[in-house]
Parts: structure tokens; C-alpha cells; sequence
């Protein structure tokens, strides 16, 4: 094989569509520039996608969230749950969808999917706990961080499959192999990737530097998700192809500062919402 | 020292780590031996866990891993080790996380219908 492709090649072949949510996701960003916009504005743009809105009852229902009384409005969700963080969610879910064509070969989409999800909500319960301002924010990160290597997976198949090959013959992380063959990990294709689309440099950063959250400029939010990223990989919810459980960077938990005595809590809530999220967000309709 | 449900808590039972509502006022003391009435404040303020001192059999009735059979023990044991990185390594936090991760499965074996 010849040179492997640039970072900047690979990202600039992916489409930027945003999948089945397109049209409402439009329609939100136009509702909120007008000056008419309110609530039930909001609402409505859902409601024209009962799939959305199916899964949106179910995840504002679900233990992530935690009400005390059953929302049974598109209305209602909005208004509790906020509008940011709806849109947020539905823009972070529409990135991975994007890459279902993707062949299973090397990684099971399913499993990268479960692996993605979860690491999204270990980062947000670990900033809940914390009290970080925006815990959604970190659902992003998380959801987003392995992203580059579906950039891979579908771009250059071929190197992939150098990666996965090197991979299997030696006892060796999965970045370390890619880094390897490839000269990059895929941090930094996730890190062009989301700057290309123009995502907050603090989002950019915690996923560029998840596997080193110390070279990161946003210390906490990267070393949130890094540590969110260990717990997963450790509990063994899903994969995105790494099938070792790296290293814990001992820095990034102490900038985390999360008591060792709630993990076993963190741990037990970690799974529950897990398996409602899957619930709301995995399952098909019917 | 173990963690049970609140609706488990029996009066006599040692208070092992201060227990706070979600304000940070403190509920019962550690250390302190709980009365009917105690239990029933600690319920009312919602809390869900304790943590109390145990003897050895309750210790041990708590504990998933002193459940398991040895031998299935020790290959969880052995699956885990194998799937980290250079657990010769450890520090504190990995070591604990890694009881952690043991636990949970030794949970899910334990719990898992048969």
C-alpha cells in the first residue's frame, strides 16, 4: 500500500448531511431565529416526526432524567428538558447515524453505539456529581469521542483493516496500532472532524485529547470524559473496537476529583440508565 | 463495613460513614447507633442507602464475591486481569475500580437466573 491518506483528506470526503433528523433539526434552528419562536413552535417541529417523538417521551420518561411525574406532552419534554439540550441530543445521535452504513467487519455498529451512548452518560453522571455546570454538554463528548474511528472505518477501509490486522497479531492498544500504520490516532481525526463542523473548541479538545486528557487545553471536561471512557471500557458496555481496557490516567482523576467511595454507586446508575436510554434511543418503532 | 437499603436498616445497627441529606446537613453521625425513630428520619429525607458497620457472617452474606464458588471466582478473576492493561501496575484507584469491575460481575453471576 501506498501513503496513508491525510486527516484532512478523510474528513473532507464525509458528508455532512444530518441524517433521518434533518428536516426537523432545520426547522428547530429556523424556529429559534424567529422572534415568534416559543415552546409549542418547538414542539410542533417534533411532532412532525412520530418516530423523534416516540423516542424523545421515552428518554424524558426514563430514569436519565429522572421527573417524578410522567411526561406525556412533546410540549412538556421540551419545556423541562430545554430546548438546547434537546437539540444537542438530537444533532450528537444524527453524527453516528450518519455512519450506519458503515460495515461490520471490524467494529459491530451495535456495539460501538452501546459504547458510545454509555460513555456519554458515565461523563454526564460523573459532572452531575461534580456539580459541573451543563452536564448535557458532556453527554456530547462522550457520545462523540471514538467518532474518528467510523471516520476511518468508512473512508479508508483498507487502512482499517492494516490497523485491525496489526491489531490482532500484537498485544498493543488500538490507538498505538493505529498510530502505527497510520501515523494518527483517532483523536485527532475526530478533532479535525468536529472542527470542520465547527463544534465548541471545548468539545474539540475533550475529544481530541481523551486517551491523553493532560496535553488537553480544557484539563476537566477532557480528563470527565477520559475517566468516563475507563469505566466504560472497564464494564465491558459495548466497544468501538478496543477490546483492552487502556490505562487510567491517575492525573485526570484526581483533576476529576470524583470520591472513590460513590463509584460503586456511579457504577449500579451507570447501568440502569444505560438500559433506558438503549430503550428510548435504540429501539425501532413497532 | 457494608451499604444496605434504607428499608432494610434495623434499630441497633452502627452508622459507618456520616450520613447527609442532599443539603449536606447531617442526618446521623458515623459511628452512631440507630433508633427506630432515626431510621424513620432517614427515610423521610429519602435517603435511599447506609452504610453500617457488619460483623463478619453479615459482612460476608453482603459481599458478592464471598458468595461465588472459587473456582468461578477465580476465572472472573483471571478474565479481568487478562483484559487490562498491566495490571502489575495498579495504583490504589485502578486496584479499586478493578474490585469494582470484579464485584459487578460477580453480581451479575449471582444474580442471574439459573
Amino acid at each position: 500500500m501506498s501513503q496513508p491518506p491525510s486527516i484532512k483528506a478523510m474528513v473532507q470526503a464525509v458528508p455532512r448531511s444530518l441524517g433521518s433528523y434533518g428536516p426537523v433539526l432545520n426547522e428547530i434552528e429556523e424556529a429559534l431565529k424567529s422572534t415568534q419562536c416559543n415552546l409549542s413552535t418547538i414542539g410542533d417541529a417534533i411532532q412532525k416526526d412520530p418516530d423523534l417523538t416516540a423516542r424523545l417521551l421515552r428518554l424524558a420518561n426514563s430514569p436519565f432524567f429522572g421527573f417524578a411525574s410522567r411526561l406525556s406532552t412533546v410540549a412538556e419534554a421540551v419545556s423541562l428538558l430545554g430546548i438546547q439540550q434537546i437539540q444537542d441530543m438530537i444533532v450528537a445521535s444524527s453524527v453516528l447515524e450518519q455512519f450506519k452504513g458503515v460495515p461490520d467487519q471490524f467494529v459491530n455498529k451495535d456495539s460501538f453505539w452501546r459504547h458510545s451512548l454509555a460513555v456519554g452518560i458515565a461523563a454526564r453522571l460523573i459532572a452531575m456529581e461534580r456539580r459541573l455546570p451543563k452536564p448535557d454538554k458532556f453527554f456530547v463528548a462522550g457520545l462523540l469521542h471514538d467518532v474518528g474511528r467510523l471516520v476511518l472505518l468508512s473512508q479508508a477501509a483498507e487502512w482499517a483493516q492494516a490497523v485491525f490486522a496489526l491489531y490482532g497479531r500484537e498485544r498493543i492498544l488500538l490507538r498505538d496500532a493505529e498510530k502505527q500504520v497510520l501515523g494518527y490516532d483517532h483523536q485527532q481525526i475526530a478533532a479535525e472532524l468536529l472542527q470542520s463542523w465547527s463544534y465548541p473548541p471545548v468539545l474539540v479538545q475533550a475529544v481530541a485529547f481523551h486517551h491523553s486528557p493532560n496535553q488537553s487545553v480544557a484539563k476537566l471536561e477532557t480528563s470527565v470524559v477520559h475517566v468516563a471512557d475507563h469505566l466504560i471500557v472497564a464494564m465491558g458496555i459495548g466497544s468501538s473496537g478496543e477490546l483492552l481496557i487502556p490505562p487510567l490516567d491517575e492525573k485526570a482523576w484526581n483533576i476529576v476529583g470524583l470520591d472513590i467511595e460513590v463509584l460503586s454507586k456511579m457504577v449500579e446508575a451507570i447501568d440502569e440508565q444505560v438500559l433506558a436510554v438503549e430503550e428510548a434511543f435504540l429501539k425501532k418503532e413497532g | 463495613m457494608i451499604r444496605i437499603k434504607s428499608e432494610a436498616l434495623q434499630p441497633g445497627m452502627v452508622v459507618a460513614r456520616d450520613v447527609k441529606n442532599i443539603d449536606g446537613m447531617l442526618l446521623a453521625p458515623s459511628g452512631c447507633q440507630l433508633s427506630e425513630r432515626q431510621i424513620g428520619i432517614l427515610q423521610a429525607w429519602g435517603i435511599t442507602e447506609v452504610e453500617v458497620e457488619a460483623g463478619e457472617e453479615m459482612a460476608k452474606a453482603h459481599d458478592p464475591l464471598a458468595q461465588l464458588p472459587p473456582e468461578t471466582l477465580a476465572r472472573i478473576t483471571a478474565e479481568l486481569r487478562a483484559r487490562f492493561w498491566k495490571p502489575d501496575e495498579f495504583g490504589p484507584v485502578p486496584a479499586e475500580i478493578f474490585k469494582l469491575m470484579l464485584t459487578r460481575q460477580a453480581r451479575r453471576i449471582l444474580n442471574r437466573p439459573s
